[in-house]
């Protein structure tokens, strides 16, 4: 009986084809690999044709989907390569880490329990990535760059895991003492190689990070292992497929330290022989795309400094840092800028994997891909602007799918700013994150659709609002997503809270988009009649509030309920419900027979009457003389006329009585109080437009030379001015009455 | 006996480290080098060979932008170094040329002045014109002369030089022949001809090169210095070298003044002090490492003449306040500022604080 010890370095290239061929020489009559054993029912759909890598295994607490591991795979990863050997050769091929149920739920106590203070020091740097140790103490700045020079080039692979595991095997020594969780894995993995041991395989392969391979040499200590190993925590535990990136694999995730240059690393698994060529006629190719003119010379130029590089350097072959510093300097002008083009593109790449229909699945993520097919949505990790017609109905079912995943907190597409002004027009930013599959699991336990789950996640929001701004804000998301019985919950808690608000101003933020929603019904086609019920009884406790609040408020306050008044006057205006403009309108009616209301609120309401033929003419001008008199206090006069007079140029411009009046009472006042008001007047006219202003000044101006053409009217003269009465009678076929 | 130099070229200079070198060179040499790249490296860089002898380092810094530059050369292609003023660009050139060539002096200094002759040949004109055009009517360029020896030959400053005249190099470089149709012949370059160019980062624009040229060189951009201990090594390690080539003695180890002066030109570069709490202005002048170095030799010959040997903080303050006063109301707000703000709350650097007062 065998037992080959495979260390790897996860997505290690080198690694990769290192296994495959002691793999091949070795013949095992199974394979153990780490990863976790609840993985293993999946393995068989990594052979399926239209499984594309890079994938990952994600693990998640079937609960709480939130706690989740990945297990990322590409092509060029050696455990990917082992599975793939293993399923064409039809050996078993099990996975032999801790299994996350116990793994899972050791991390949920220790998230509940103190967290253990952050270990420092080499020795954990080590743990986490022993070949930089390696590395650095055989003069490499860089681990991976060791790595592919140390292991690219072995040519015995079975020579090359026996030194890897000398080597682990010192650095073991000279770091001893493992964190718990260490331990117990190893113990897992030896049970799992007793376990094989005892079932009578003859030649055992095992595929494992380099760290651990020491610690399974020796499996005599059953006895501590169980030991180990007993009584762990459980918790449940969901594994499923999802398709994973390039972009994703440089960052750390559940395989420990994510590799810097997947693209690279892809580009030397596809093309072994490659002395550089290709790579940098790929770099050539990619800065021409981003129209930067690289001729082949510079790629001739570049491969030959690559490669005098490697030789200054003692390499036998150059490498993607010798590359990239030629690239650098023949092709960017020394420049480090244009490099990133390189890096995005080429050295990590956009590479995305794909899932043969029918992978295991939860419901919930079933009925998502379905609805994207439906709709011909590509979920893809790359950007890309959609613009949505709600008229068209293929549009609209869009529109409401990515609310609805709004809703759950799926924040799949982000919406901008339509350009046109119209409500049928949306536009959106749609770009998919792996983690988004975990925030869609998470939302699994709420439906088996995406429409269920986002009705009763929504209801169940509504329930845990607290404040009325927070509902109806609330709402507002979940309108575009048509979720009738989410919100008729929505509108129920609504209803509860805004019986309990007695904040005038909280219930006119909470009418206003009521509003909106029925009138979005006009284009979505919703039922409003709930909406309708609720905005009624919003409407209502705020009109019987209204003219309470608007009294004894100071003018900070005041302003910002007239702005609130003006607009929810708009609302009202666009609900063209004759009902709720006359009750509206007799409360604004309370509102200016009230003496003590603020002087702001009080123009404000005054000039809405006006406006509306509410208020005649005659009322208007008592209302502001009243107001501008003399005896009362000048600062009143101009809050009352901000009031009034706010975003009103055109009135004050083509409205002869208020000019008249606005005109008189700015030149009666003496001229230390106008120097006093002058800034509360300013307040008013500063918002007009340039050309409002001009027209103002010219009307102001007009007024004097007016007044002088009248007096200069007695000095015509009477006799020669009748000898035309006659002939203009006769234009006009009517007499003109002699004055 | 000669007389004594004011300043001997790195070949000189350096000459037993370069010919140890020599010795104990066992890699292969590319034709008509002096070393081979690998002992080239390890001039620049410094290192103990394997008899023990120990060579100085040149270039405080990236090891591997000095790869990059010798792997060039080694490929035929020009080097072009880059670079803000005082980042050691000519420092570079020259000891690569007098490694590779045991030549530093092929040199043309690019200024909105050369011309064409100079860069590529120009006439006896006495002999033109009564000889007619012969071959020994024309007088030889440094370029000209590096083709025929297989040299390296340095062009300082290239964008100063006017665009057309950095043309002209475009032949040089890529047939790597000089063409002379006066007397219907060319000057074929010899194994170990190459060109190091170097130019400014702050002139960009001035005379860009055209796209044909820059294709022919490969760009290293030499950086400020990393961190405030290689910046402070390199000025020490200049200074110690100024003092020995004008014979001025060192009293006092100057290291702590050394650091007074990267740190401060430091922080004025980057806009920050050094803890990284205090936002500064930035002077309009580079502040490079060159000035650093040279307020230092002025300062230790300032202790040397005028003082007692020992150099203090009135020594460097003159030279600090020249280097970065170059604007005299800007430079000065900023100055003041900064000496306000972050050297008078500094402790131990108290008499550098007074001395700037007491000038400014």
């Amino acid at each position: 009986m065998q037992v080959h010890l495979f260390g790897v370095r996860h997505h290690g290239p080198g690694s990769s084809r290192h296994v495959l061929d002691a793999l091949r020489a070795t013949r095992p009559d199974i394979i153990l690999i780490e990863g976790p054993p609840e993985g293993e029912s999946m393995l068989s759909w990594a052979q399926h044709p239209d499984m594309k890598a890079p994938v990952a295994l994600l693990a998640y607490v079937a609960d709480n989907p939130r706690q989740a591991v990945f297990y990322p795979f590409t092509h060029f990863s050696p455990e990917w390569n082992a599975i793939q050997y293993g399923l064409s050769e039809k050996l078993p091929v099990r996975f032999i880490d801790m299994p996350l149920t116990h793994k899972l739920a050791r991390t949920a106590a220790e998230q509940q329990g103190p967290v253990a203070s952050a270990q420092a020091g080499p020795e954990v740097a080590v743990r986490r990535n022993p070949i930089a140790w390696l590395a650095d103490l055989a003069g490499f700045d860089d681990a991976e760059e060791w790595w592919e020079h140390q292991f690219e080039l072995a040519k015995q692979p079975i020579e090359v895991f026996e030194a890897i595991a000398l080597a682990m095997g010192g650095l073991r020594e000279a770091f001893p003492g493992s964190d718990e969780e260490e331990r117990i894995r190893e113990a897992f993995m030896r049970k799992a190689l007793r376990l094989a041991q005892t079932e009578k395989y003859e030649r055992i392969a095992v595929i494992c990070g380099a760290w651990h391979v020491p610690a399974l040499t020796d499996l005599s200590d059953r006895k501590g292992d169980e030991a180990l190993i007993r009584s762990l925590p459980k918790t449940k535990v969901e594994c499923t497929w999802i398709p994973w990136t390039h972009e994703r694999l440089s960052s750390e995730s559940g395989y420990g330290a994510g590799v810097d240059s997947p693209g690279w690393y892809q580009h030397v698994w596809d093309h072994p022989e490659d002395d550089g060529t290709l790579w940098l006629s790929l770099s050539a190719h990619v800065f021409r795309k981003h129209r930067i003119d690289i001729s082949s010379a510079h790629i001739i130029e570049a491969l030959r400094l690559s490669h005098a590089l490697a030789a200054l350097r003692g390499l036998s072959r150059a490498s993607l840092k010798e590359y990239n510093e030629a690239t650098r300097t023949v092709m960017c002008m020394g420049d480090e800028i244009l490099m990133q083009v390189i890096r995005k593109e080429l050295i990590v790449g956009h590479r995305f994997g794909e899932l043969p229909e029918g992978t295991p699945q939860v419901p919930l993520q079933r009925d998502f891909e379905k609805l994207c097919k439906s709709l011909r949505l590509k979920v893809s990790p790359e950007a890309k602007a959609l613009t949505l017609d709600l008229r068209d109905n293929h549009d609209l079912q869009k529109s409401m799918l990515l609310h609805r995943l709004g809703v759950i907190e799926v924040a799949w597409g982000h919406i901008m700013h339509a350009r046109s002004k119209g409500t049928f027009k949306e536009e959106w930013l749609i770009r998919w994150q792996p983690e988004m599959t975990i925030a869609l699991l998470e939302k699994a336990a709420w439906g088996n659709s995406v429409e269920a789950a986002a009705n009763r996640y929504l209801a169940h929001q509504a329930a845990s609002c607290k404040t009325l701004a927070e509902i109806s804000s609330l709402i507002q998301q979940a309108l575009p997503a048509e979720l009738p019985e989410g919100m008729q919950a929505a509108m129920q808690k609504m209803d509860v809270l805004s019986a309990s608000t007695f904040d005038t101003q909280l219930l006119m933020d909470a009418f206003l988009p009521l509003v909106q929603i029925s009138r979005y019904g006009n284009v979505r086609n919703t039922d409003t009649a709930t909406v309708r019920l609720v905005l009624e009884s919003v409407l209502y406790r705020m009109l019987s509030n209204l003219p309470g609040s608007c009294a004894n408020i100071d003018e900070e306050q005041a302003a910002e309920l007239a702005e609130k008044i003006r607009k929810v006057h708009q609302g009202i205006t666009l609900l063209e419900t004759e009902s709720y403009r006359a009750d509206w309108l007799q409360a604004l009616q309370r509102i200016t027979d009230m003496k003590q209301a603020a002087a702001h609120i009080h123009g404000t309401c005054c000039k809405i009457r006006y406006d509306l033929k509410e208020l005649s003419e005659e009322v208007t001008a008592d209302e502001f003389s009243k107001a501008l008199s003399v005896s009362q206090d000048p600062h009143y006069s101009a809050h009352w006329l901000e009031g009034f007079l706010k975003d009103g140029a055109t009135l004050l411009l083509f409205d002869d009585v208020i000019w008249g009046m606005v005109h008189g009472w700015i030149n009666s006042l003496p001229e230390e109080v106008f120097l006093q008001i002058i800034p509360l007047l300013r307040r008013t006219f500063a918002p007009y437009t340039q050309g409002e202003k001009r027209k103002i000044a010219a009307r102001v101006h007009q007024v004097p030379v007016s007044k002088e053409k009248t007096q200069q009217a007695g000095a015509f003269n009477p006799e020669r001015a009748e000898k035309v009465l006659p002939i203009l009678e006769k234009l006009m076929f009517h007499p003109i009455k002699q004055p | 006996m000669s007389a004594p130099l004011l300043r001997q070229s790195a070949e000189h200079q350096f000459a037993l480290e370069i010919a140890e070198l020599k010795k104990q060179d066992s890699h292969n040499k590319p034709q008509n080098w002096l070393l081979s790249p690998h002992a080239v490296l390890t001039y620049l860089m410094g290192g103990k060979l394997a008899n023990g002898f120990e060579v100085s380092p040149k270039y405080i810094g990236n090891k591997r932008l000095m790869e990059i530059a010798i792997a060039t050369l080694t490929t035929d292609r020009a080097l072009l170094l880059y670079g803000l003023p005082g980042t050691a660009k000519s420092w570079v050139s020259e000891h690569l040329a007098a490694a590779i060539s045991g030549d530093s002096n092929l040199i043309v200094q690019g200024t909105a002045g050369t011309s064409e002759e100079s860069v590529r040949y120009g006439w006896n004109y006495a002999l033109l014109l009564s000889k007619g055009p012969v071959p020994e009517a024309i007088v030889e360029t440094p370029v000209m002369r590096a083709m025929k020896a297989g040299k390296v030959v340095r062009i300082e400053e290239l964008t100063r030089m006017g665009s057309d005249v950095q043309d002209t190099l475009i032949t040089i470089l890529s047939e790597k022949m000089l063409p002379v149709p006066e007397l219907n012949t060319q000057i074929q370059a010899v194994r170990g001809f190459n060109i190091i160019a170097t130019a400014n980062n702050r002139d960009k624009g001035v005379n860009e090169l055209s796209s044909a040229l820059k294709r022919r060189f490969n760009t290293v951009i030499l950086p400020v210095p990393d961190t405030l201990e290689e910046e402070a090594e390199i000025v020490r390690q200049r200074v110690s070298s100024f003092s020995k080539s004008i014979d001025l003695p060192v009293e006092k180890p100057i290291l702590e003044e050394i650091y007074k002066v990267v740190t401060l030109f430091r922080e004025l570069r980057s806009g920050v002090s050094a803890d990284g709490k205090t936002k500064l202005k930035s002077p309009s002048g580079t502040l490079s490492t060159a000035e650093a170095i040279s307020v230092m030799n002025s300062g230790l010959s300032l202790a040397y003449h005028f003082g007692d040997g020992q150099i203090k903080a009135e020594d460097i303050a003159s030279g600090v306040i020249g280097a970065v006063i170059k604007d005299p109301v800007q430079d000065k707000i900023v100055f003041q500022e900064y000496m306000e703000t972050v050297l008078k709350q500094r402790s131990g650097w108290k008499d550098i604080y007074r001395a700037c007062r007491d000038i400014i």
